[in-house]
């Protein structure tokens, strides 16, 4: 469909300006005597420091300033979205590699690097660090954490941060035919937004500015005020729109240390991360998941048992909701009459984990998907039949107390099933997988937005939401051109700005069309309900007789433009109509996430491929996946997302995955040995396909989508393995190397 | 980045003067897609960066000279996998070109840049050395030619002596009806670093060259002349026990984060095997006289 309206592919706004390099990103961004920041760290992963010396690095010309743990308040600043345990800088011990302990500002970049190089740390290198779900249980493990961090805790003395029970029904009084036990691995990947991550910080008047990439600029605007105790009109954060960001963009990182650095210099600062410092920067958990599947001989699930392990680095950020929102729908789609899930999110030695797109979605699917797998293989019952048979009906309460099934489900595992060809007879050498993920949209929300119809009829859309190139630009522009029938090369949305722009929470859980589309929604209805008011007084007509829908205003007789009614009515003078519009979705402390799913992302993955007995490689010659997205407002943003999730899913399925040496060490930074995939190692077939119901909350019955066609990549494919060459591998990624080792062990 | 004086010489004479005089703290400039980087990470830091591409006899030129096909210094991957009489004689040098890092590499990067860089998973390097390539140095004596398989020396090192320039690559025009075929191990399809590069030609008399590399400190050539590799007719197993005999020199590297050394020299049998099938398949048949 052609067209301005919501349900057209309109063109990206802002698009041209992204790919013809004339989007100004924060690494665009020049300030007037601008000091350039580099951060010290160390080649180790856990250190003691025990003295720094600056005297070499300050005689590099143009240094401005060292800072170190010194420099700062004490006792030392701490931040987090969750806990307030991240230091500014490490102080007595680093806990990750990368982990900075010093910045240097200088007057170049080049100095700043230099100088950098210079700082001296004397410091002892702690061997003893812990890298392992395994080594952090281990009693006589080192405590990550200082437990003076975590008063009243009472797994402080641990290194388990938190320990959740989720789950309905009794799992041991429950008999089934069969109970397939295995436990799967996930490893560390990390986000690779194609933009690292930038900050900067200037003097502002008695307040102070940040410029970051982030996802959430009002949540970094809290977290700055409350660090330097101002208040939040002093604190004005810019956030342009980010290259990617994918979840690790989500939380403030290194935002405090550079407003704490140009609070001392008096001059605006900038720290732009290299490739290989976004590595240490953010990354996902990795997971060790035991479960236990219970299966009656036709197939039905009578149990689900998870233990799951959750590696979430030396800081939490935000990785115990991931571990609790990840976990609580580990038993996926299904009706199991009995569920247990013990969920751990575990300390370590390495980089922090956040937030990432599938939110520990993914590694709990890849789990339970392929230990369903295993169940079907022993009962001899056809995969995709097994999952049809489990699945929950629309407006099924799968999940005892939450929301019920809300969406037809089996009809994009069919969908996915028939785009593959699943019936059709099997190539010879070939296997083929089918999985399923569901994830949880957001369970809280609460987004403004102020639409402003200036008096020729064009229009301003105010959003906090990031557009990181998922198109959230595009979707608002989209709500408007249908609601006040304005066309989109009339309408601007102006975003990232924190004293322009009403506040947003955040940008994550594949909220924005849903949470901000409906605030767009309902300050275009403010809009109406004022045109509407006007109309009648220029009629002199009641309003009861006018209505305003789709840019058209409808009075006794006659039939009008928003934009013709608005010239009219605004008079000499002009001027213009603006309008409010909130949506908000509050606690439920009662719930065990603090709120029930706002909407389901649902996605059926089927892949084919071909495994090359001599070598181990595998080549996917088709993928199809299908997400339940309530409506398209967008189709081509919405295949974009899709592809671009699944294509993620295959870097993470097949070659993603930090590799470290024994001390912690991540030894493949950058993009030379961490590779992920390229144009040329797409499947040779990939589509995507959408479930379009209008059955979601958000407005004209959208859900929100990006995640779900990332949740069932690497089951999808195992299984496909497993039926191409016999092999079981429950570890990941599923390298050329990893197969042919497992083809020798067979041997 | 440490600065540095940029020098753009016009002739090979001024190039040679200038590398003479600065020694060691002189890099030369060509594609740039291995320099640049090195300058950027601070792993090279010269004094002085000379620049070849506005030396006139160094132009991007691929003729054909004397039995020989002459690729010229400063011509791109690019060009050389887009030349008609380099995809008739040497097409497996075609097929090493046109895995050269991505397509905007290959538009800068050189066929002499990528062997003088020295390293040891250089695509090019086995073709070339399958190829019997003949390196064209000049320098403060005038010019001299080398085998490619002498001028390849060691990781990051070549036989060039101080003041020396590589002006270009000669590779002569195949006597006898060859065929032949490269092949390599990555770990993803698009743009990466060869865990294993191999190359295979086997020519009208039955003899097999085959080079390979990035399993130890350079690419390696090894020929067979007894027949047994090129005869379409002789066992797979015959042909296994003597590429396992060629291959025992390999010595992959124990710390490599890309391949495991068990992976790497089975993957040597699997892909040495291939390339010797893909070789002779590609061998004119000649007619019975």
């Amino acid at each position: 469909m052609s067209g301005d309206g919501v349900g057209a592919s309109a063109r990206r706004v802002g698009g041209y300006g992204r790919v013809t390099g004339h989007q100004e990103y924060l690494a665009d961004i020049t300030l007037t005597d601008m000091l350039h920041v580099k951060l010290v760290t160390l080649d180790c992963a856990r250190a003691r420091i025990i003295s720094i010396d600056k005297t070499a690095a300050e005689q590099v010309s143009g240094v401005r300033l060292i800072m170190t743990a010194e420099d700062l308040p004490h006792p030392m600043p701490r931040f987090g979205p969750q806990f307030q345990d991240r230091p500014v800088l490490a102080t007595g011990e680093t806990k990750y590699h990368g982990e900075p302990i010093a910045a240097v500002a200088a007057e170049t970049k080049d100095a700043a690097e230099a100088a950098a190089k210079l700082v001296r740390v004397d410091h002892e290198v702690l061997v003893d660090g812990v890298f392992s779900v395994s080594r952090a249980l281990d009693p006589t493990a080192p405590l990550v954490q200082d437990p003076d961090l975590r008063p009243d805790d009472p797994l402080a003395n641990t290194n388990i941060l938190r320990e959740h029970h989720f789950g309905w029904g009794d799992v041991d009084s429950q008999e089934a035919d069969l109970v397939v036990e295995n436990t799967y691995e996930f490893p560390m990947v990390t986000h690779f937004a194609i933009e690292p991550h930038g900050f900067m910080a200037a003097p502002d008047g008695d307040g102070i500015a940040i410029w970051s990439t982030i996802q959430h600029p009002y949540l970094l605007q809290k977290t700055i005020a409350k660090l330097l105790d101002l208040p939040l009109a002093k604190v004005r954060v810019f956030a342009p729109d980010p290259g990617g960001a994918f979840g690790g963009k989500q939380n403030p990182k290194l935002e405090p240390l550079v407003a704490y650095m140009s609070l001392r210099t008096g001059r605006p600062v900038r720290l732009i991360l290299t490739l290989d410092e976004t590595f240490q920067a953010v990354r996902r958990a990795s997971t060790e998941i035991r479960v236990r599947t219970g299966l009656n001989s036709d197939g039905t699930l009578v149990f689900e048992d998870f233990e799951s392990n959750f590696l979430i680095g030396a800081y939490v950020d935000i990785a115990d909701r991931v571990v609790t929102k990840g976990n609580y729908l580990a038993a996926g789609p299904y009706r199991v009459p009995a569920v247990r899930i013990i969920a751990r999110g575990i300390l370590s030695h390495t980089t922090p984990s956040t937030a990432f797109r599938g939110f520990g979605i993914p590694q709990v699917t890849w789990a339970r998907e392929s230990n369903l797998d295993e169940g079907a293989r022993a009962l001899g019952i056809d995969r995709l039949e097994i999952r049809l048979r489990n699945l929950a009906e629309q407006g099924e309460e799968f999940v005892p107390g939450d929301t019920p099934a809300d969406g037809d489900w089996q009809q994009a595992v069919r969908r996915a099933a028939e785009l593959l060809g699943w019936d059709e007879p099997l190539p010879a050498g070939r296997g083929r997988g089918i999985a399923l993920g569901l994830k949880s949209g957001p369970t809280t929300g609460l987004s403004y937005s102020t639409v402003r119809l200036l008096g020729d009829g064009s229009v301003l859309i105010y959003s906090g939401t990031s557009d990181m190139g998922q198109g959230a630009r595009t979707v608002f522009a989209q709500i408007a051109s249908q609601e006040l029938g304005v066309p989109l090369d009339r309408i601007s949305v102006i975003m990232g700005d924190s004293t322009v722009v009403p506040y947003d929470q955040q940008t994550s859980a594949s909220r924005s069309s849903v949470l901000m589309g409906t605030a767009v929604l309902r300050a275009c209805q403010d809009i109406q309900a004022k045109v509407r008011t006007m109309a009648a007084r220029l009629d002199g007509v009641d309003e009861s007789e006018v209505s305003v829908e789709k840019g058209m205003v409808y009075l006794p007789g006659r039939e009008a433009t928003v934009t013709e009614t608005l010239v009219t009515g605004l008079g000499p003078l002009g001027g213009e109509l603006v309008g409010n519009g909130e949506m908000r979705k509050d606690k439920d402390l009662e719930h065990p996430l603090g709120g029930s799913a706002l909407f389901f992302e649902f996605n059926a993955t089927a892949v084919e491929l071909e495994v090359d007995p001599g070598t181990g490689e595998i080549t996917i010659t088709k993928h199809m996946t299908v997400s339940d997205v309530g409506l398209a407002m967008n189709p081509l943003q919405v295949t974009g997302q899709d592809e671009g999730a699944a294509i993620m899913g295959l870097g993470h399925t097949l070659m993603e995955h930090y590799i470290f040496d024994e001390e912690g060490r991540i030894r493949n930074l950058g993009a030379i040995d961490y590779r992920i995939p390229t144009s040329l190692d797409l499947p040779l077939e990939l589509r995507s396909d959408s479930i379009e119901n209008a059955d979601g909350p958000g407005p004209y019955g959208v859900k929100g989508i990006s995640e779900g066609a990332l949740l069932a990549v690497s089951p999808a494919v195992g299984s496909a393995v497993t039926e191409a060459t016999g092999l079981i591998i429950r570890d990941l990624p599923l390298t050329p190397q990893r197969v042919w080792e497992a083809m020798m062990e067979r041997v | 980045m440490k600065t540095f004086e940029y020098t753009r010489p016009r002739t090979v004479a001024e190039a040679v003067r200038l590398l003479n005089e600065h020694g060691p703290d002189a890099q030369l400039l060509a594609g740039g897609t291995d320099l640049v980087i090195e300058l950027r990470n601070g792993w090279k830091e010269p004094e002085v960066v000379i620049d070849l591409k506005r030396i006139d006899e160094l132009r991007p030129s691929i003729t054909e000279d004397g039995g020989f096909i002459k690729i010229s210094a400063s011509t791109v991957m690019t060009d050389i996998a887009e030349d008609q009489r380099i995809q008739k004689y040497f097409p497996a040098l075609v097929e090493s070109a046109v895995v050269v890092g991505s397509v905007q590499i290959r538009a800068r990067a050189t066929l002499a840049g990528n062997i003088c860089n020295g390293s040891p998973a250089a695509d090019t390097a086995p073709p070339m050395l399958v190829y019997d390539a003949v390196v064209a140095i000049a320098g403060p004596n005038g010019m001299r030619r080398m085998q490619v398989d002498d001028f390849i020396v060691g990781p990051g090192k070549v036989a060039l002596e101080r003041g020396e320039l590589v002006t270009a690559i000669e590779l002569p025009i195949p006597q006898r009806p060859m065929g032949a075929a490269y092949t390599r191990l990555t770990r993803r399809r698009g743009t990466d670093l060869a865990s294993i590069t191999l190359c295979c030609g086997v020519d009208a008399d039955g003899i097999t060259r085959l080079a390979y590399g990035s399993v130890g400190p350079r690419a390696v050539l090894l020929v067979e002349m007894s027949g047994v590799l090129a005869d379409p007719n002789a066992s797979h197993e015959t042909k296994a026990d003597i590429l396992n005999e060629m291959f025992l020199g390999a010595s992959p590297s124990l710390r490599s984060m890309r391949a495991s050394p068990d992976y790497r020299r089975a993957m040597l049998r699997v892909l040495g095997a291939r390339a010797l099938q893909t070789a002779i398949e590609r061998l004119p048949r000649e007619t019975a006289a």
